[in-house]
């Protein structure tokens, strides 16, 4: 299965990976002991994890027999510039705009 | 680094139809936002979209019609930022309509952006960066310390 890839916008959008990322920004965590923060199960604390590194958010180290997650700037910059985030408003809307006006040429012809 | 956004898009309708997408509220609200746009100069108006406040942004949309030439062009102010009347975005946002091919080609541009707008996104981050970065050089400093003493 190819992973799913989130912007910025979308890994602050859910709670629990503000949250996550709220208790990275304390210290580095293990995987296992950032799960225990959590009613959810590992595999699935593991995937918000794996996410957030994808969109730069955190690196995995591993040290000895742990994972250690820290949190790196790289995906909080993107967050610090409107420009990124109208970039993508501006596609969708258009896009939007696109779609409504070639339904109203199917429907009415003009 | 990038100040404005500009995307060109091709309707395959009169500029008199995609017009009035951009200028009439109730169709304006269709694909963009409600809004309380007129479409008089120099009248001020507001955008409403989801707030989102981990960036800072509390979803109003500030803008005042800043030219109208009909069918052709318009542009409006286009500020926001956290609520209690702080602007971090003062920017302008401009459509050009040219006839073309039987339809309207479409042209945003979309400028002002500063070249670094410093949110105070997450305040705590910045911390947790800190002390990231302190531990870094903690590291750097005694692999140097090692390396002379090796």
């Amino acid at each position: 299965m190819t992973q799913q890839m989130l912007d910025a916008f979308q890994v602050i959008a859910d709670p629990s990976r503000r949250y996550m990322l709220q208790l990275l920004s304390k210290d580095s965590m293990t995987i296992n002991a950032l799960a225990e923060n959590f009613d959810m199960s590992r595999p699935a604390v593991s995937k918000h994890v794996k996410l957030m590194q994808a969109a730069g958010f955190i690196s995995i180290s591993d040290i000895g027999r742990e994972r250690y997650c820290t949190l790196r700037q790289d995906g909080f910059k993107e967050l610090q510039q409107w420009i990124n985030y109208f970039d993508k408003f501006w596609i969708n809307k258009l896009t939007k705009l696109e779609s409504i006006l070639n339904d109203r040429k199917k429907l009415t012809g003009k | 680094m990038k100040k404005s956004i500009q995307y060109t898009y091709f309707f395959e309708h009169s500029p008199e139809i995609v017009w009035e997408y951009l200028t009439k509220p109730e169709l304006m609200e269709q694909w963009l936002m409600p809004s309380n746009f007129q479409l008089t100069p120099g009248h001020d108006f507001q955008f409403r979209t989801n707030p989102m406040p981990a960036f800072e942004f509390d979803g109003n949309i500030y803008c005042k019609v800043l030219e109208i030439d009909p069918l052709k062009k318009l542009s409006y102010s286009w500020k926001g930022g956290p609520g209690n009347g702080i602007t971090t975005m003062d920017t302008i946002v401009e459509w050009t309509l040219t006839p073309e091919n039987n339809g309207t080609s479409l042209y945003l541009n979309h400028y002002g952006f500063e070249e670094t707008v410093h949110l105070p996104v997450y305040p705590l981050m910045q911390e947790g960066w800190k002390k990231n970065i302190h531990k870094i050089n903690e590291l750097i400093k005694k692999a140097q310390h090692d390396t002379a003493n090796a």
